[in-house]
């Protein structure tokens, strides 16, 4: 009765925005809190280590890079497209990054700087191919990331990097790499999801994006450019990458291996999908994002600490995956045939 | 090259044809390789070879480029090109359709059928059957998520992906299968004389004749001569006018990804026989076999919208794959080959999906 009386007094301008806008915050993502409390508890019951600073820290440190390149796969795949290309361009921008560090002893600026503007080049190049080539981006993506693991690889040389000097501390594991007890790689990401999350929800540039995915013919028809918004989602993609690829190389000790980036996009992908974002495109969230890439790395920590075989970790990704999606399309069913 | 355009050619003299004679051969020509994607990959495959035999009679290669090596090279068809057909189906099914856990069927089947056939003494048909009765299992789940819950194809085979590729792992625990019955099993990759004509022509491997064959000719008369395969093409081309056509299209969609499991669990059988031990990474480790099979299947003319593919187009873009490669090799020894065959796959995709992508656009089809 009292909300009744509260909603009518609203102006309104208000409450237009408050019908055409989803809520702040989705029920997948309250759902998302409260799975990722459950697991939290239980692994904090049957191994009294996990809740412990010296446990949790590591979880941020990993979940940071996932999350933040899961920021720009939200945005892709809002627009109703994908990008499989993550892992090669993380290995290419670590490996040149690196090598750079090692070779050229770069400041730290200018090594971000580096990093991140080779990962813009990298996304340009996906975006060009699938906004103006017109082609599906999975496929085109794919056979980027052969050809950047083919550069990486290139660059590699011998099969590790070593000696690459502490210029990323500031991003790492260590004492240096800490406010207030939180990894700054974690502090970063969060705030560049606030900022996603601010843009997808309220400025037009972000609604457009939804607009693009939900129909890409009527958002044309309704004025977006859509070409260049899909290529600046790709571009903002591979700028994450390039971060991303400093927070790897902090979190490793002072060698790089090939194995850096692998698999890396199928992580990303999972945890975009987990955090409540349609693959079908035109709705989703940044913060499910970062919910999912917690929920995703959290299970992976958590089996390895209960002493289960690592692998087991990628059965239950799989399984969250599919509970995920599927909890969301059989509501979608029963809302339409209710 | 001249024959496949006069073939294809509109018939002289016909008055509705007549503004398309003005064109001149070359035009004709272009027309005909863009859209007709076997006389592409014919001509591509003729080239690769004559480029090939120039080199080799310059000097310039680390082996010799000849029938016996390009026969020997066809061992690796037999997994591509299966799991190419497999990718045929799924895609040709329409929205959006798309098999990423191949390469983990492939290896959770193998190592499967490594225990049945290695460890506890199946015989080699029993544990066959097994093998592909598991891949169908793991398939009929990727069918069942896509056609009756309504999951995108992409994401319920990237959860499947992740989960059949744990579980062979796991269960295996992380160690290859191996045993004597299985080191023997190598036999079965060995390369053998074609009967009758033999003498004359380079030993080809077995497979080819035990596996890949039979294969082929199964998915190519179930694509062109059976009403599922007209269902097939029905339903991939327009979801909604095939269900208002009477077709019912759940279990049609169901059958193709529990046919691309019953193909992963043949492959599997194939790759335990090449590696002589079931390793439970045969499908995963580096890129995958997933990767290579969609790949084969692009450049093959498939639409990745659905409803457009020929069995035809996988088998020749399998050789034009399996071919480039085996060069590359030649041409560049050691770690760099392996390195630009990654190379060589990734260009090859994005060079295919760009050309059926400006195909449509030019002619409005493939």
């Amino acid at each position: 009765m009292s909300v009744d009386q509260h909603g009518a007094s609203v102006p309104a301008a208000r409450a237009t925005a408050r019908r055409v806008l989803p809520p702040p915050v989705t029920g997948q993502e309250l759902v998302l809190v409260g799975v990722i409390a459950l697991l939290w508890i239980l692994l904090g019951i049957f191994t009294p280590a996990f809740l412990t600073a010296g446990s949790i820290r590591p979880l941020l440190v990993s979940v940071a890079p996932i999350a933040l390149i899961g920021v720009g796969m939200t945005f892709i795949i809002i627009t109703a497209g994908i990008d499989v290309s993550v892992g090669g361009a993380i290995m290419l921008c670590a490996v040149v990054t690196a090598k750079s560090l090692v070779d050229l002893d770069l400041a730290l600026p200018l090594a971000i700087g580096l990093s991140i503007g080779l990962g813009l080049l990298l996304g340009l190049l996906n975006g060009v191919l699938i906004a103006y080539g017109r082609v599906h981006a999975i496929i085109i993506t794919f056979g980027t990331a052969n050809v950047f693991q083919f550069l990486a690889l290139r660059v590699f040389g011998s099969s590790t990097v070593n000696g690459i000097p502490g210029t990323f501390d500031v991003f790492g594991r260590g004492e240096a790499g800490r406010t207030f007890g939180i990894p700054h790689s974690f502090l970063i990401t969060v705030v560049i999801v606030a900022v996603a999350w601010w843009y997808l929800r309220h400025t037009s540039g972000g609604r457009n994006l939804f607009a693009i995915g939900g129909n890409a013919q009527a958002a044309r028809l309704a004025g977006i450019a859509v070409q260049p918004r899909i290529l600046a989602a790709y571009a903002l993609t591979g700028a994450l990458v390039g971060l991303a690829a400093c927070f790897f190389i902090a979190a490793g000790t002072s060698t790089l291996d090939q194995a850096v980036g692998s698999g890396r996009e199928l992580a990303v992908i999972a945890a975009v999908v987990i955090g409540g974002t349609s693959i079908l495109g035109g709705r989703g969230s940044v913060i499910g994002t970062l919910l999912g890439a917690i929920l995703v790395q959290t299970v992976t920590s958590g089996v390895t600490q209960i002493g289960w075989p690592s692998q087991l970790a990628n059965l239950f990704v799989g399984l969250f995956i599919i509970i995920a999606v599927g909890t969301d399309l059989l509501r979608q069913r029963a809302r339409k045939a209710s | 090259m001249t024959v496949t355009s006069n073939s294809t050619a509109p018939p002289s003299g016909a008055p509705a044809e007549a503004p398309r004679e003005r064109r001149g051969l070359f035009s004709r020509g272009l027309e005909a390789l863009l859209t007709q994607r076997v006389a592409l990959l014919v001509v591509l495959i003729v080239l690769l070879l004559i480029v090939m035999s120039i080199l080799d009679a310059a000097g310039l290669l680390s082996g010799s480029f000849n029938s016996d090596y390009l026969a020997a090279a066809l061992i690796s068809a037999v997994p591509l090109a299966m799991l190419g057909l497999a990718q045929l189906m799924v895609i040709l099914s329409g929205r959006g359709g798309i098999d990423l856990s191949v390469g983990s069927m492939v290896s959770l089947t193998g190592v499967v059928f490594g225990y049945a056939y290695g460890l506890w003494g199946w015989s080699l048909i029993a544990a066959l059957i097994l093998a592909v009765v598991v891949g169908g299992v793991c398939g009929a789940v990727n069918g069942v998520l896509v056609a009756y819950i309504g999951f995108p194809p992409l994401i319920a085979t990237l959860a499947t992906y992740y989960a059949y590729r744990s579980l062979a792992l796991v269960v295996s625990d992380q160690k290859p299968v191996n045993s004597p019955v299985i080191r023997d099993f190598y036999s079965a990759a060995k390369s053998v004389e074609i009967p009758l004509v033999g003498g004359s022509l380079p030993l080809v491997p077995l497979g080819i004749f035990t596996f890949l064959i039979p294969t082929i000719v199964v998915v190519w008369l179930l694509l062109n001569k059976t009403t599922f395969g007209r269902r097939l093409y029905a339903l991939g081309t327009n979801n909604v006018a095939a269900t208002w056509s009477g077709i019912n299209v759940n279990p049609n969609r169901l059958a193709v990804y529990v046919a691309s499991g019953v193909i992963s669990g043949l492959v599997a059988v194939v790759t335990v026989a090449q590696f002589a031990s079931a390793r439970p990474d045969a499908g995963t480790s580096g890129n995958g076999m997933a990767l290579p099979a969609i790949t084969i299947a692009v450049l093959g003319g498939v639409a990745i919208t659905g409803g457009i593919g020929r069995v035809a187009g996988i088998v020749l873009s399998t050789l034009l794959i399996v071919w480039i490669n085996a060069s590359i090799l030649l041409t560049l020894p050691g770690n760099d080959g392996t390195r630009f065959q990654l190379l060589a796959l990734g260009a090859v995709l994005i060079f295919a999906s760009l050309l059926n992508g400006l195909t449509k656009r030019i002619y409005g089809g493939i």
